[in-house]
């Protein structure tokens, strides 16, 4: 692999920012400033030529934190309980956590960190509707003819595919009940693009909101969670794809604000009791209101703006007062050191595929069906009722090999040099074993 | 920037590995009992239907799929065994059925009747009241009845699989089986009535059921007594046509059954004069009884159930009143709380109010300042007193630090201030030394981590102008509030210093002088042999000494010290567990006052049974306020639930609101109240419950030597830990109270070290 000199080194660098991730970017391969973060991985390496005080490093806590969120996504989209979105806020803390690394980045002018985190954000994309586009041609989607998407409007939105100023389209139901993917996997696979929308919108309008929150810190805070009681409520409603637009923004602007109030320590000036004890209000108030509004899956908070935006709000507010900035990963947390790099990451890539998939391993697992030893009535009653955990088993390989295969679009979209499996221990293979390898 | 790294030190595996052996023998047990009060609750709340219950009732389908011979045949559907038959009710005879029984008020009522005029009948019970109830399926079995399957709560079986239909006979069965060691063949269907309503989702249920081998039996004749219409109405409509035979449809439970009680009472006598006969159905039918006896395994099971349904019956029914009880006494408390410290706080508030005869008291004191391991601190704390506008001396005694205390006071210089070390023999030596040492007759004791105010000693010694008075309790505050934890802890220690401890004033039964700061009469302390080591609340027992003397223990709440407040779960958990057991130790210790004469027995019949009720007794009773809250939220009624919840919460945040207006504190802190009761009252009784578990189990033979194993244990603590003369005697107790393991583990927070720190009490 050549090297690739970094054309913004710095703290930027370490922020290419899409599903929210900040890559490591402490792999000496690359050009970049060596942080001190591998040397959790492996510590007898820490006294490795490294120069710990050249970089501020990178805080584990919040890796671990979009580590959290990630597999809570996966696990919440495929077992559908509805309890997982309260357990784990997942996609406020993933937008706080892009808040807070976006407002660092803007000690930089606004343009070019926009246009950076543009540069991060697209080429994945794009790589995945290069493949989600072709199947949902081939299985017969014609958007002219989509009774959803509006004739020649249903081929515009198409270019969201390209720059995802809405969430880009999908058919409802494509193909047929008995084909080999369930009739509704476009659905499943492009539902989630809406997050990179609303990251696209957060993004462009962080240089306003940030200049807002320094003049007035309190207000733009709490004006998202004003918005979404406006439109939560169902006082005003806006129809379309420009509501959800609007909704997620004000659902998840609460949080990005956050970020940015972490980054600039709003956070530590309030006392903690205060902190914790306001947001525990404020989430009593989101659950109540859940179970006033329940959805169409019950207390489903993605289903209940309000609750959601209350919610998240509050928990995030919580975990990020508690924010201990470790440098590596405590005691028994260790081990899964690795893990939380990758999964840091390739976010991304995790974020965008996991869906698809979830719909890839059903077909996969209905061959276990024709398995000899799998033929008894007992054994096809014990797999259908195991059926989704089975599932659950198998997408982590998937994910493995999905990892390696487009993952190192990401290294190339932030002008890195491709790597393959980025859990962080690269450095001590280095010279030996080859990242395909370990792969 | 400086590199924080924290590896893992060959300390760090092996203490997790001795939390790891330790951590269930401080938890097991009230887990376990909160797990089986759960899961007796749960039981209860599932034969009462409060869980699973299924009140849908299916609306009638097309019937094309139903046999002819069905809907046009008779109420008695034999499907067992692949057959589709039905049977009619010979002429002239009745079948009364009974459904959804028994019930305790209307059943034995329903029975007499039918005893009363000799006839039989058939009694559809359901498994849940079969369980409540089983003496009453007993008697219907004795008394020649026969009992029919009703399912086991109620629902509509055509919403069901057949697994659910299989759970709901086969538990049905078992309640029959363990109530009146029988089983029976004959099902009723929930929400059924004629055989013509039959329908194409019910005629698959019934056929399924026929296939596990029992008897269907709808109606011909429906009362509708459950319509309440009258008796005379249900007499007419439970009289068949022409002298037909019938199964009569009727309901000894889910409501008022006066009516049919009456209406049985006269409508069996009238259809005899009609020539009808009274049989429970296989006599109507001729056919061989529909009762099997069970015995053996099946038998036992049946009653194991029963037995368990009734404990948790009685077990719950129990708690309800100790959440009576428990809410009772709470807001009692409260209210009292609430009275007497506006008593109090205007008593002593007045303009013209003055302690004594010796007011004002200017004589001086001495301050002494135990400490152990205190380097942070005791600097603070020394200069503080320095600044004193009271004339005192102040006395450093250094109980064996290891961390040069002592040269850190000597290295100030103070004027007043001496410096007493002793080998480290715990804090009740220590503070003797230094009442030994003591020049004046006035005796402030305080922690080596706590900081004064200026004023502090002298409004702390001000109430000593009454020469009844032997001691005072301060106001300690905590400085560190900004944390949850030290909110909390806050929120207890202003509600504990303005509420309980003038109301304790009022009733003249403090129990505890706070160790950061109280002060004491020379006399007082000598009369009662100065501070003791049996307990591990030494202030506790020196408070409860003085009062059996005959003194006076007040509070003045002007004397205010600030002190740093455990920080982590674990601190404040070996924190309090020596408070709680310590302060059980000195209510056992002091337990002869209960009957004495004098003020001993004032204090013993007054102040004991109130501290022992509040401190020691309620707050084992508090856990049900959480499993009932749980209980509610979950499966009750959780509006009501979360209601009360709410308005003992208001009442709780009114008594923390007035006390911080006592203390001029500004309110904000009030907002970490609802957490507090949700997160923080949870430890405490945890705790408590700890504290009786090792009373109960390790500590009861050894009481007064348990002394302080607990506290003295510090992680490594190279300084020798008592006095040889004591250790000799007290091998046993140390070893055999260290196994029980909950002592020892006090030990392993590697907080702050056995002297100071932790005596300063904000409740009592």
């Amino acid at each position: 692999m050549t090297q690739t000199p970094s054309q913004t080194p710095g703290p930027e660098a370490a922020a290419p920012e899409a599903a929210a991730p900040e890559p490591v970017t402490a792999e000496p391969v690359t050009a970049e400033p060596v942080t001190a973060e591998p040397a959790a991985a492996a510590p007898e390496a820490q006294a490795a030529p490294t120069t710990p005080q050249a970089a501020p490093g990178r805080d584990r806590y919040l890796d671990l934190l979009r580590a959290i969120a990630l597999v809570r996504v996966v696990v919440y989209h495929l077992f559908g309980w509805a309890w997982l979105t309260v357990l784990f806020p997942s996609m406020g803390v993933m937008f706080a956590l892009a808040g807070s690394l976006m407002a660092r980045s803007l000690k930089r002018p606004a343009l070019s960190v926009i246009r950076g985190r543009l540069r991060r954000l697209l080429p994945p994309l794009w790589v995945f509707g290069a493949v989600v586009l072709p199947l949902m041609f081939a299985s017969g989607w014609n958007p002219l003819e989509d009774p959803d998407q509006g004739g020649a409007w249903g081929v515009v939105d198409l270019f969201d595919y390209l720059v995802p100023i809405g969430a880009p389209p999908y058919p409802e139901h494509l193909g047929s009940a008995s084909g080999l993917l369930d009739p509704t996997w476009a659905e499943q696979a492009c539902g989630p693009l809406w997050y990179l929308r609303a990251y696209l919108w957060f993004v462009i309008a962080s240089p306003l909101l940030l200049r807002a929150f320094r003049r007035a810190p309190w207000p733009t805070l709490l004006a998202p969670l004003a918005l979404a009681a406006v439109v939560g409520t169902g006082v005003v409603t806006i129809p379309g794809e420009t509501g959800n637009a609007v909704t997620d923004f004000a659902v998840y602007g609460g949080c990005w604000i956050l970020g940015f109030a972490h980054h600039e320590g709003l956070l530590r000036q309030v006392p903690r009791y205060l902190a914790v004890s306001c947001s525990a209000l404020v989430m009593a108030f989101g659950l109540w209101w859940a179970t006033g509004h329940p959805g169409p899956e019950g207390m489903d908070l993605n289903d209940i703006p309000l609750a959601q935006a209350t919610w998240s709000f509050g928990a995030v507010v919580i975990l990020l007062t508690y924010s201990p900035s470790w440098r590596e990963l405590p005691g028994r947390l260790r081990r899964w050191d690795p893990l939380v790099t990758l999964a840091n990451n390739r976010a991304v890539t995790i974020y965008l595929w996991h869906n698809m998939l979830i719909m890839a391993a059903f077909p996969l697992l209905d061959l276990a069906y024709d398995l000899p030893f799998l033929q008894s009535d007992s054994a096809t009653a014990a797999l259908d009722a195991t059926y989704t955990l089975w599932t659950f088993v198998l997408v982590w390989p998937l994910v493995a090999l999905a990892v390696p295969a487009v993952g190192w679009v990401e290294d190339l979209a932030a002008r890195r040099s491709p790597r393959l499996w980025p859990d962080g221990r690269r450095r001590r293979g280095r010279g030996r074993a080859s990242a395909a390898a370990r792969a | 920037m400086a590199f924080r790294t924290r590896r893992p030190g060959p300390a760090t595996p092996a203490r997790t590995g001795s939390r790891r052996r330790r951590l269930p023998l401080r938890l097991l047990v009230p887990v376990l009992l909160l797990v089986a009060l759960m899961a007796m609750l749960m039981l209860r709340g599932y034969v009462h239907s409060e869980i699973l219950a299924d009140h849908r009732i299916r609306p009638e389908a097309a019937t094309d799929k139903v046999p002819e011979k069905i809907l046009d045949g008779g109420p008695v559907i034999d499907t067992r065994g692949g057959r589709t038959e039905s049977l009619r009710i010979p002429d002239h005879r009745l079948v009364l059925t009974f459904d959804d029984g028994p019930d305790p008020t209307w059943t034995p009522k329903v029975l007499d009747t039918l005893k009363k005029h000799h006839a039989h009948a058939v009694f559809f019970v359901t498994g849940t009241m079969t369980s409540r109830y089983p003496d009453l399926v007993r008697r219907m079995v004795a008394e020649g009845h026969e009992v029919g399957l009703h399912t086991f709560n109620h629902p509509d079986l055509s919403y069901h699989g057949k697994r659910r239909i299989d759970w709901e006979l086969s538990t049905n069965q078992l309640a029959i089986t363990g109530a009146a060691g029988i089983r029976t063949s004959l099902f009723r269907p929930p929400y059924s009535s004629f055989a013509d309503a039959m329908d194409d989702k019910s005629w698959p249920v019934t056929r399924y059921i026929g296939s596990l081998g029992y008897i269907t039996v709808v109606d011909t004749v429906d009362s509708e007594d459950w319509r309440k219409p009258g008796v005379a109405r249900i007499i007419r409509n439970a009289t068949p046509e022409g002298g037909k035979g019938a199964v009569v449809l009727m309901h000894d439970s889910g409501g008022d059954r006066h009516q049919t009680v009456q209406a049985l009472d006269r409508y069996i006598p009238l259809m005899r004069a009609k020539g009808y006969t009274f049989a429970n159905l296989t006599e109507a039918l001729d056919a061989p009884s529909a009762h099997t006896p069970v015995t053996g395994p099946e038998l036992w099971k049946g009653r194991a159930w029963i037995l368990l349904v009734q404990a948790s019956e009685k077990i719950t029914d129990g708690l309800a009143v100790g959440l009576a009880v428990v809410g009772s006494l709470v807001i009692a408390r409260f209210l009292l709380m609430l009275l007497l410290s506006g008593v109090h706080a205007r008593r002593t508030r007045r303009r013209d109010f003055t302690w004594g005869p010796g007011a004002p008291v200017t004589e001086p004191v001495s301050v002494l300042v135990p400490a152990y391991n205190e380097a942070k601190c005791i600097e603070n704390t020394v200069r503080s007193l320095a600044a004193s506008d009271h004339p005192i001396e102040v006395l450093v005694v250094d109980d064996g630090s290891t961390d040069g205390t002592a040269k850190i006071v000597e290295a100030l210089g103070l004027p007043g201030v001496r410096v007493i070390r002793q080998l480290n023999a715990g804090k009740p030596a220590a503070l003797n030394r230094g009442i030994a040492n003591a020049r004046h007759d006035l005796i402030v004791m305080m922690d080596g981590d706590t900081v004064f105010e200026p004023s502090t000693v002298r409004e702390l010694v001000q109430p000593f102008a009454d020469p009844r008075v032997g001691a005072v309790a301060g106001n300690a505050k905590v400085g560190n509030r900004d944390s949850l934890i030290g909110a909390w802890q806050h929120i207890e220690y202003v509600m504990g210093f303005n509420l309980d401890r003038r109301m304790y004033d009022v009733l003249r039964c403090m129990p505890t002088i706070p160790g950061a700061v109280g002060a004491f009469r020379r006399t007082a302390l000598e009369r009662v042999g100065g501070m003791s080591e049996d307990t591990l609340a030494e202030d506790t027992d020196i408070t409860m000494a003085i009062h059996r003397d005959g003194w006076r223990v007040v509070y003045a709440e002007k004397a205010r010290a600030w002190t740093e407040a455990p920080e982590t779960v674990r601190q404040l958990w070996s924190q309090r567990y020596r408070w709680s057991y310590g302060t059980m130790q000195a209510i056992w210790k002091h337990r002869r006052a209960l009957v004495e004469r004098g003020p001993s027995g004032r204090f013993g019949r007054v102040g004991l049974p109130l501290v022992s009720l509040f401190m020691v007794v309620a707050p084992l009773l508090a856990p049900l306020i959480d499993i009932f809250l749980l209980y509610g939220v979950v499966f009750g009624p959780t509006g009501k639930t979360i209601g009360a919840w709410l308005g003992v919460l208001a009442l709780q945040a009114v008594c923390a609101a007035y006390a911080f207006r006592l203390d001029r504190e500004p309110m904000t802190h009030l907002i970490s109240l609802p957490l507090q009761q949700i997160l923080y009252r949870q430890l405490m009784y945890v705790v408590l419950l700890q504290s009786w578990i090792t009373a109960l189990t390790g500590g009861r033979l050894r009481w007064q030597k348990l002394r302080r194993t607990g506290v003295v244990e510090a992680p490594g603590g190279p300084a020798p830990r008592r006095r040889t003369a004591d250790s000799t005697g007290n091998v046993d107790s140390v070893n055999s109270t260290g196994s029980t393991g909950s002592t020892g583990s006090t030990g392993s927070t590697g907080s702050t070290g056995n002297v100071g720190s932790t005596e300063r009490r904000p409740v009592a």
